[in-house]
C-alpha cells in the first residue's frame, strides 16, 4: 500500500511528533519544541505529497509496468547536490568548534542542499521527457532559488565593493574611485542601451570579468584592512562621559544621532553677552532667566548656546549615585555663537537632601562668576 | 432561517443603532472646546462629501452588476481607452482632494499655532499612565493663575490634569520609554507622544465637566488601559483646586489608623511613589532635613516614575486613570452633574462614603492582576529587574486598612 520513501517519511514524521512530545513534557523549552514541532509538520507535509506522488514510481511488485514506467526510463543526471550537503556537513562541524555563524551557514547550506536534492530526484522521475522533468523542477525551485540568488549576488557585490571603498587611502579617494566606477557603469550601460542587439556571450563575458574584478578586489582589499578612520563622537557623548576639564575635545556637532534632539529640544540655554543664563521653552516665546523646570527621570535634549564673545562651556553638578546621573555633566567649548546639545537625566528631585546639600541643580559657566541658572525638578 | 440578505441587514442595523449610544464619553462628535470644534467644523463636511460619493460609487456598482448580469447574453464587444472620460475621473477626484486640503492645511496650521498659549501643562507619558507637572511661570503664576502661597512649587498630578475652562492651555508632552499617544476626542485630535521629543496640543474647554481619553498608539501589554481624562472647571474654582494642591503636607493625628499607615506608606510605597512633604519620624518637616522621604523609582521602575500620591483623593481615578476612586453612585454625581454644580462636586474630592474600596483593596492586594504590567520575574530580564508597573507587594489586610486610611487623607 505505502511505497518505501512514503514508508520513510511517515516513520520520521512519527519521530518528530514523539521526539515534540517527549521534548515537551520534560524539558518545555520553547525554541526546542518549535523547532520539533516545525519539523514534524514539515516531515507530515512531505510524506502527504509522497503518499499522493507515490515516489514517482509505480509498485515495486507490479513486474509489467515496472519496466515500462515513464520514471524508469531515464536515468538521474549529475547532481552537485550530495556535494554540496557534504560541504554543509563539513561546515557545521568546523562551526561547532569555531563561531556559531559558522555552524548556522552551514545548516543553512545543509537545509538548501537537501531541499533541492529532493526536488531535483523527484523531478527527474516526474515523467519520460527530459524537457518536461526540467520545467517541473523548475516551477517547483525558482521561486525560491532566483530572490535567494539574487540577495546572495547582492550581498557579495555590496560586501566586496564596501571593502574596497574603505580600503583606499583617503575619503577623497573613495569620493574619485566611486565617481569613476559609477560613471563607466553609466557609459556600459548607455552602450548596451543604445545597441540594437548584443550577443549574449558577450554580456555574459563583460559581467563575468566585472564580477571577478570586484570580487578579487573586495577580497585583496579586505585582506589589506580599512584605512584609519578618525573617531567623531557626539557631544552628548563626551558629556555622559563627564569629561568636563579644561581641554578642549574635538566632539563632532553634526553627528546624525544629534539631529532629533535638536528638532525637537525640552529647552534652548543661552549665555548671553552680559555674562547670565537665559532659557527659552518651548511654547512660551519668552526668555527667561529665574528657574528652568524639567522633568524627572527623563532624558532632557537642552539646546546650548554660546551667545558670548569668548568660547564657553555649560556645567551642571548632579546627585551622586544614582543610576543615570554621572556626578558632573557639561558640553564640550562651544565656540562663540555656536550652540551644542546636551542630554540630562535628572534620576532625583530638587528637593532631595542630597541635592539640596550641592545648592542645587543648576547651570554654571566656568570663568563667568554671574552665570548662572536654576533647575528645578518636581 | 439567517439568509445573506437578513445578516446584512442586521449588521447595518447594529451599525446605525451603535451610532445612537447615550453613553459615549469618547465621542468625537460632540466637540466641547474651540480646537475640537474646528476639527469638527471639517469633519463633518469632508465626511458628508466622502458619503455622498461613496454611495453615488456603490450605487453604480451595483446599478452595473444587475443590468449586466449574467443572463447568457453574448460577449459584448471589449473596448479599451476613452480619453475623456479618463481625464475627466482624474479631474474629479483632484477637484473634490483640492477642496478638502485647503480647509484641512488652514486647521493644521491653526492647531499648530502656540502663540495665543495662556496655560502651560507638561505632560509624560509611561506605561501605562499620564503624569502631568504644571510649571511656575517667571511671574510666580500657575497656568496664569497667582497661587495663595508665596513661593509655589511645581504642581505634580497623574490620571486627570486640571484646566481652567475658556482658557487656551498647551501640553508640552513626552514620554519616558515608549511612544505614547494623547486623545481626549472631545477637545482636540490626537498627539504622539515620542521618548526624548517635545510635543504640543493645545487644549481648551468651554463648559466645566469631565472629558475622557485613552491613549491611541499601542504601548504594550496594559496600552488599552492607559486612560486619561480632563478635568474643566470654572476659574474660581481651579483657584481653588490651585491652592488646595499647594497646601503643605498634613501628617495623620498619633494613635490613628492613618498614622499607622503613614508608617506601612513610607516602609511599602514611598521608594517609588512621592507624597511630597512627607518626613519619617527621625526628624522635622524642614526641606534641608534628611528626613525627607524621597522616592527613587528610577531605581525600581523601567519608566523610572511612578505617580505623586500627595493628593490623590483630590482626584477620582487610580493606577493611571484605569479604575475609579469613587463608587458608580459618586461618579455618577461628579460626571452628570450640572456644569454650575461640577467644581463643588469635583473639589469634594473622594470621602469615606464615597470611596470605591473594592476595587483600591483589590489593587492594593495584588496590582498585576487587576492590570496586566509584567509581572512575572522571568519577563524582567530585559528591564534589569525594574518592574513595569506596579508590583505585587505581598501586602497584608491589615496593612491594606492602615494605608486606605492614611490615603483617604490625601486631598
Amino acid at each position: 500500500m505505502f511505497t518505501t520513501g512514503s514508508k520513510l517519511l511517515i516513520g520520521s514524521s512519527a519521530l518528530a511528533l514523539v521526539a515534540t512530545l517527549l521534548f515537551g513534557i520534560l524539558d518545555g523549552g520553547l525554541l526546542g519544541s518549535v523547532g520539533l514541532i516545525s519539523a514534524t509538520v514539515a516531515l507530515s507535509v512531505l510524506a502527504g505529497i509522497n503518499v499522493f506522488t507515490r515516489d514517482a514510481n509505480v509498485g515495486s511488485d507490479e513486474v509489467e509496468s515496472f519496466g515500462g514506467a515513464a520514471a524508469a526510463s531515464n536515468r538521474p543526471g549529475a547532481s552537485m547536490w550530495p556535494f554540496t550537503i557534504g560541504l554543509a556537513a563539513t561546515t557545521i562541524t568546523l562551526g561547532l568548534v569555531t563561531y556559531t555563524a559558522i555552524f548556522v551557514l552551514g545548516l543553512i547550506l545543509l537545509m538548501a542542499g537537501l531541499a533541492e536534492w529532493l526536488v531535483q530526484a523527484w523531478a527527474e522521475r516526474a515523467s519520460a521527457e527530459t524537457g518536461h522533468n526540467s520545467e517541473v523542477r523548475a516551477r517547483m525551485l525558482h521561486p525560491a532559488e532566483m530572490p535567494a540568488g539574487a540577495a546572495i549576488g547582492l550581498g557579495v557585490v555590496i560586501y566586496a565593493f564596501s571593502r574596497v571603498m574603505l580600503g583606499l587611502p583617503s575619503k577623497t579617494s573613495t569620493i574619485v574611485a566611486f565617481s569613476v566606477v559609477a560613471s563607466i557603469v553609466l557609459a556600459i550601460g548607455s552602450f548596451i542601451g543604445s545597441r540594437r542587439s548584443i550577443s549574449a556571450p558577450a554580456m555574459t563575458g563583460g559581467f563575468a570579468i566585472a564580477a571577478v574584478v570586484l570580487v578579487s578586489g573586495g577580497a585583496v582589499a579586505g585582506l589589506n584592512g580599512e584605512r584609519e578612520i578618525e573617531e567623531h563622537n557626539t557631544t552628548a557623548y563626551y558629556a555622559a562621559k563627564g569629561e568636563c576639564g579644561a581641554e578642549e575635545i574635538s566632539a563632532d556637532e553634526h553627528a546624525s544621532q544629534t539631529v532629533a534632539g535638536k528638532a525637537s529640544s525640552a529647552a534652548e540655554i543661552f549665555l548671553t553677552e552680559t555674562g547670565t543664563i537665559e532659557f527659552q521653552m518651548p511654547g512660551d516665546p519668552s526668555r527667561r532667566s529665574d528657574a528652568l523646570q524639567l522633568p524627572r527621570s527623563n532624558p532632557n535634549n537642552l539646546l546650548m548656546r554660546n551667545e558670548s564673545s569668548e568660547p564657553r562651556r555649560f556645567v551642571i553638578d548632579l546627585a551622586e549615585g544614582y543610576e543615570g546621573s554621572p556626578p558632573r555633566m557639561c558640553t564640550q567649548i562651544i565656540e562663540e555663537g555656536g550652540v551644542q546639545l546636551l542630554t540630562v537625566k535628572f534620576a532625583v528631585p530638587s528637593f532631595a537632601p542630597e541635592v539640596e546639600a550641592v545648592g542645587g541643580y543648576r547651570f554654571t559657566v566656568p570663568g563667568v562668576d554671574s552665570a548662572s541658572l536654576e533647575v528645578v525638578v518636581p | 432561517m439567517i439568509t445573506p440578505r437578513r445578516l446584512i441587514a442586521a449588521v447595518a442595523g447594529a451599525i446605525l443603532l451603535s451610532s445612537c449610544a447615550s453613553d459615549a464619553p469618547q465621542d468625537t462628535w460632540k466637540p466641547a472646546g474651540e480646537n475640537a470644534q474646528m476639527i469638527h467644523d471639517l469633519q463633518w463636511p469632508i465626511f458628508m462629501v466622502a458619503g455622498i460619493v461613496g454611495v453615488i460609487v456603490l450605487a453604480f456598482i451595483a446599478w452595473i452588476v444587475v443590468k449586466f448580469r449574467d443572463r447568457g447574453q453574448a460577449m459584448p464587444e471589449q473596448t479599451h481607452g476613452k480619453a475623456w472620460l479618463e481625464y475627466l475621473f482624474i479631474a474629479i477626484p483632484a477637484v473634490i482632494l483640492t477642496t478638502i486640503a485647503i480647509p484641512t492645511v488652514g486647521v493644521v496650521m491653526a492647531l499648530a499655532d502656540t502663540d495665543d498659549t495662556e496655560c502651560i501643562i507638561n505632560v509624560t507619558g509611561q506605561q501605562w499612565w499620564w503624569e502631568y507637572d504644571y510649571p511656575v511661570a517667571a511671574d510666580g503664576t500657575i497656568c496664569g493663575f497667582t497661587p495663595s502661597v508665596a513661593e509655589a512649587s511645581p504642581i505634580i498630578t497623574s490620571g486627570q490634569v486640571v484646566i481652567p475652562t475658556g482658557t487656551k492651555v498647551l501640553l508640552r508632552g513626552t514620554s519616558r520609554d515608549v511612544i505614547h499617544s494623547y486623545w481626549i476626542p472631545r477637545l482636540n485630535g490626537k498627539r504622539d507622544m515620542v521618548p526624548g521629543r517635545v510635543h504640543y496640543l493645545r487644549l481648551q474647554s468651554d463648559t466645566p465637566g469631565i472629558y475622557a481619553g485613552q491613549c491611541t498608539e499601542f504601548c504594550g501589554l496594559s496600552h488599552a488601559n492607559m486612560r486619561m481624562e480632563t478635568i474643566a472647571l470654572e476659574p474660581a474654582d481651579f483657584q481653588r483646586w490651585l491652592d488646595n494642591e499647594l497646601e503643605p503636607y498634613t501628617a495623620p493625628d498619633e494613635g490613628t489608623l492613618a498614622a499607622e499607615g503613614e508608617a506601612t506608606y513610607i516602609a511599602q510605597c514611598a521608594r517609588c511613589h512621592q507624597v511630597n512633604g512627607l518626613v519619617d519620624d527621625r526628624g522635622t518637616d524642614d526641606p534641608s532635613d534628611d528626613s525627607l522621604v524621597v522616592s527613587y523609582p528610577d531605581q525600581f521602575v523601567y519608566s523610572g516614575a511612578a505617580p505623586n500620591l500627595t493628593n490623590l483623593m483630590g482626584r477620582n481615578t487610580f493606577a493611571g486613570a484605569t479604575y475609579d476612586l469613587l463608587t458608580d453612585e459618586c461618579r455618577a454625581d461628579v460626571w452628570e452633574a450640572d456644569p454650575s454644580e461640577f467644581g463643588d462636586r469635583y473639589l469634594e474630592g473622594v470621602t469615606e462614603d464615597c470611596l470605591n474600596e473594592i476595587e483600591l483593596r483589590e489593587w492594593l492586594r495584588n496590582s498585576p492582576a487587576k492590570k496586566p504590567m509584567y509581572a512575572d520575574p522571568e519577563m524582567l530580564s530585559e528591564t534589569d529587574g525594574k518592574t513595569r508597573g506596579m508590583p505585587y507587594l505581598a501586602l497584608s489586610e491589615d496593612q491594606i486598612d492602615q494605608l486606605i486610611a492614611y490615603l483617604l487623607e490625601r486631598k
